[in-house]
């Protein structure tokens, strides 16, 4: 028995070693360390080329933006991350906040509209999502589909509508209505879709699946899942509705890059800020992501309905940085989550 | 014949001849218990420096009832659990099952899929839109209940197994030869034997059903750590004080559960396990263990192909079909083999002073600690993988080096997982002989020599079986691995995440494939091979 637990050890021993040798291994070459909320099939192969072409190591870790959010702070003064990558303004929002975003370079900044870039420099949009009703046409005629995202609390879609409370970009969402819209009215709504039987779900991939599978009839999302979808299931029964007349409902959310206070390279994190913004990444996002690029002159992708047709809101994310507590705080006031 | 199990436990005060090592047993013992008190030290800190109103949110109306469905679903799952896992080791160890070899690989296997997995594999294979639409499809409790019981009934399973294949056969043959029908061989002799294991294990399926976020989400059933991790970002005074709740709550089932496990202790096997040949039960048993595998790994495994021969013929980013090749497969794989099984053997040595003294000596110290390892199962992966960021990040400049080093994650590992181990390792513990140890003590043989010739062979079934869990629940860790894995580091379970994440489900499929597959090779190498000879 003795012979016996020693043999297992010793491969459990071997393991141990190789892993030594793998973590020990590594060159002189500056290294930029990068949390990226974008998963790494959104973002591996730009990260890929930013280090061919710079020679320069590029570390990343991935997780959720908000979990990463999380760790940064809780990390302060000693935080290894350079640059944070966010799916939604939400949590690089929470980070200036917390003061633990450093502004980035006016060239970086010149890069991007106003609109998708915070006032004081402290980060920038990537790419956009656009906030759509994703629909299942057996279940709705799209003739039927409403003009406004108020209109969902009418009775004859009761029970009818998908929701992702606690998901990041439908809180960013809430959070524009509540600026655009007001505080009372965006309340009303909430306690609406409740009163309307809204169906919550855990987030937008089970809502563009439960609509394909006709568990609901629609759902609020952004645009791009659905994109992912199709390109799983080309058959798949969920189609992309854009509301007209820049309504709220169609609001552009956008993915966004900020660089950590404690950085100690600055100018490789603006450098790689630039490159995420040039003519190269942003193709990336529009052909190969499916998201609208913010820069470069470059074209959504053929497959997307152009800008100028859909009529987008757009809002400027400053204020998320408190906005978002007080858009908890509504949400978990109209009783949405849970229901 | 009853009265032969009743061994009475003999004064166990240490023995006068190495007091040394006994004071050294204790020391370890503490600093053990303080490393587990890292979670729960967090929760409270934090809930007292951000201001959470503890009282405030426990009998606010938006706790209660998530808070009353998590009691729920974990209460259910492990009943249904310790029925399911009892039975299933049972049939799996006892009887002249067709095929046993392969059964015995293949019962453990449903713990390795993460359970967001899982439930988006059942809702997808089950109800209309489906694969198979005559099922009705699952979802609010009764999704997460079916979900979570077939994938953590091994917590259960695994341990009965181990102390089954333990256990003498001199008595239950007694029985047998004295008249008793084999069930009631079953219900009044083997059941009692493998009690502590089934203890042990149902409180894991409990413990494991509190934590849970994946899923009851999935399956729209809202629970408490649906609560937390809404709140995580933005009103962190909510999500620390009902992490804290949660850990309370863990704290006192786990010490009730531990003195309801007090009792009569029984005997380790010195002959080879009673056999029953099933005969004509051959065929419904047959088919009931053909039932259980047919849901909790034949479904989800369809559900992956699919997934995967679906996914293949479209483009874009992202792993586009087989034709691709599955290199970038091969460092998560490797990585994840190397992170299991290192969490596995260091769960169980690190857990090991403590299971020994809870289980031999019953000692204040020792079962407070041990109660203390089960409680952190409870918190959720994320709230542990927090609160080790927090105190390494607290820790000396001298330390600093460790902060996302394998070392720490591994670390994190043994923390959240150390109650996989405890609960197999003290049941093994508890059944040891004591005559043996008597005997060999009056032929003065120290403690150390009783313990490597005596003890430790009699509980390395139970041992390898407690290692064996925290192997399986490490491949499919999340929130540890991505906020304290050496930057860089990805595993299956990681590239499993990042592709269901972004809805890239044919990658989904083909990872989870190969962390099945890598399960059961591990399952019969390390838990089998080394654990219970057939």
């Amino acid at each position: 028995m003795r012979r016996q637990a020693g043999s297992m050890l010793r491969p459990v021993a071997a393991l141990l070693v190789i892993a030594l040798l793998v973590a020990s291994c590594g060159g002189d070459n500056e290294t930029i360390t990068i949390y990226s909320g974008r998963t790494e099939n959104l973002i591996g192969p730009l990260l890929e080329e930013f280090a061919d072409t710079t020679g320069v190591d590029v570390e990343v870790r991935y997780g959720q933006s908000a979990d990463l959010a999380l760790l940064i702070s809780q990390e302060g003064e000693r935080s290894p991350a350079d640059v944070f990558i966010s799916q939604s303004p939400g949590a690089v929002g929470f980070l200036a906040g917390e003061g633990l975003l450093r502004p980035l370079g006016d060239q970086v900044l010149s890069l991007v509209d106003p609109r998708f870039r915070n006032d004081d420099g402290l980060w920038v949009g990537m790419s956009g999502r656009v906030r759509v009703i994703v629909y299942n046409p057996e279940l709705i005629d799209p003739e039927d589909l409403p003009e406004s995202v108020f209109d969902l609390t009418d009775e004859r879609f009761r029970g009818q509508v998908a929701v992702a409370p606690s998901n990041g970009s439908f809180q960013d969402f809430v959070t524009a209505m509540s600026e655009v819209h007001g505080e009372t009215g965006t309340l009303e709504w909430l306690r609406g879709l409740v009163d309307n039987d809204a169906q919550t779900y855990a987030n937008n991939t089970s809502i563009v699946q439960a609509v394909g599978r006709g568990d609901v009839p629609l759902g609020l999302v952004n645009h791009y899942y659905n994109y992912r979808a199709k390109a799983e299931d080309p058959e798949v029964l969920s189609e992309n509705y854009f509301f007209p007349d820049a309504d709220i409902g169609s609001l552009m959310i956008v993915t966004a890059l900020g660089v950590i206070t404690t950085t100690d390279t600055p100018d490789l994190a603006d450098k790689f800020a630039e490159f995420m913004l040039g003519e190269e990444a942003q193709r990336f996002f529009s052909e190969q992501t499916f998201e609208y690029p913010l820069a470069g002159g470059i074209e959504p992708s053929g497959e997307l309905p152009p800008l100028s047709g859909i009529d987008v809101a757009t809002y400027d994310f400053d204020g998320l940085g408190g906005g978002l507590e007080r858009t908890r705080e509504l949400i978990d006031e109209s009783g949405l989550e849970g229901s | 014949m009853r009265a032969a199990l009743k061994v009475r436990e003999p004064n166990l005060t240490p023995t006068t001849a190495s007091p040394p090592r006994t004071g050294r047993l204790q020391l370890a013992i503490v600093l053990i218990g303080l490393a587990f008190l890292f979670p729960a030290g967090y929760l409270l800190w934090g809930t007292l420096t951000v201001g959470g109103d503890f009282w405030g949110s426990l009998v606010s109306a938006r706790t209660l009832r998530p808070l009353a469905n998590s009691l729920l679903i974990a209460t259910s799952t492990a009943a249904a659990c310790a029925v399911l896992g009892t039975v299933l080791a049972w049939i799996a160890v006892r009887t002249d099952l067709p095929g046993r070899r392969l059964w015995r690989v293949v019962f453990p296997l449903p713990l390795v899929i993460p359970s967001f997995v899982g439930a988006t594999a059942v809702l997808s294979a089950f109800g209309s839109g489906g694969l198979i639409e005559f099922v009705p499809r699952l979802e609010g409790f009764w999704g997460a209940f079916v979900v979570l019981t077939l994938l953590s009934y091994p917590y259960v399973y695994l341990p009965v197994a181990a102390r089954l294949s333990s256990t003498s056969a001199s008595i239950e043959e007694a029985s047998r030869l004295l008249g008793s029908r084999p069930v009631r061989t079953v219900f009044r002799i083997v059941l009692p034997q493998a009690r502590e294991a089934i203890i042990a294990g149902t409180l894991l399926v409990f413990l494991y059903g509190l934590s849970d976020f994946g899923a009851v989400s999935l399956m729209r059933f809202d629970t408490i750590t649906r609560a937390i991790f809404s709140a995580r970002l933005f009103d962190r005074a909510t999500a620390l004080t009902l992490g804290l709740l949660l850990a309370i709550l863990a704290l006192v089932v786990a010490a009730v559960v531990r003195v309801l496990s007090l009792g009569t202790k029984t005997q380790s096997a010195e002959t080879k396990p009673l056999q029953y040949p099933l005969g004509a039960a051959t065929i419904p048993t047959v088919g009931l263990v053909v039932g259980v595998i047919s849901l909790a790994l034949v479904t989800p495994v369809s559900v992956f192909l699919f997934w995967t021969l679906r996914g293949s013929t479209t483009v874009g980013v992202g792993f586009s079909g087989i034709g691709d090749g599955l290199g970038f497969l091969i460092e998560p794989l490797l990585n994840s083999l190397l992170a299991a099984t290192v969490a596995g053997a260091a769960a169980v040595l690190v857990v090991l002073p403590v299971a020994y003294a809870s289980a031999k000596r019953r000692n204040r110290l020792s079962e407070t600690v041990s109660t203390v390892i089960s409680s952190v199962f409870a918190i959720p992966g994320l709230v542990v993988a927090l609160a080790v960021v927090f105190w390494a990040i607290q820790a000396p400049d001298l330390l600093a080096g460790v902060y996302q080093t394998f070392p720490l994650l591994i670390f994190a590992y043994v923390l959240h997982f150390g109650a996989q181990s405890m609960g197999a390792s003290q049941a093994a513990i508890a059944a040891i002989p004591s005559r043996l140890d008597e005997a060999a003590k009056v032929l003065g043989a120290d403690s150390r020599r009783r313990f490597l010739t005596i003890d430790l062979p009699l509980i390395f079934p139970g041992l390898v079986a407690g290692g064996g869990l925290v192997l399986l629940s490490t491949l499919k860790e999340l929130p540890a691995t991505l906020l304290l894995a050496p930057t860089g580091f990805s595993t299956l379970a990681t590239r499993i995440w990042g592709a269901a994440e972004d809805g890239f489900f044919a990658e989904v499929g083909v990872t989870s494939l190969i962390l099945v597959v890598l399960s059961g090779v591990l399952t019969w190498l390390l838990i089998l091979r080394r654990g219970q000879a057939p």
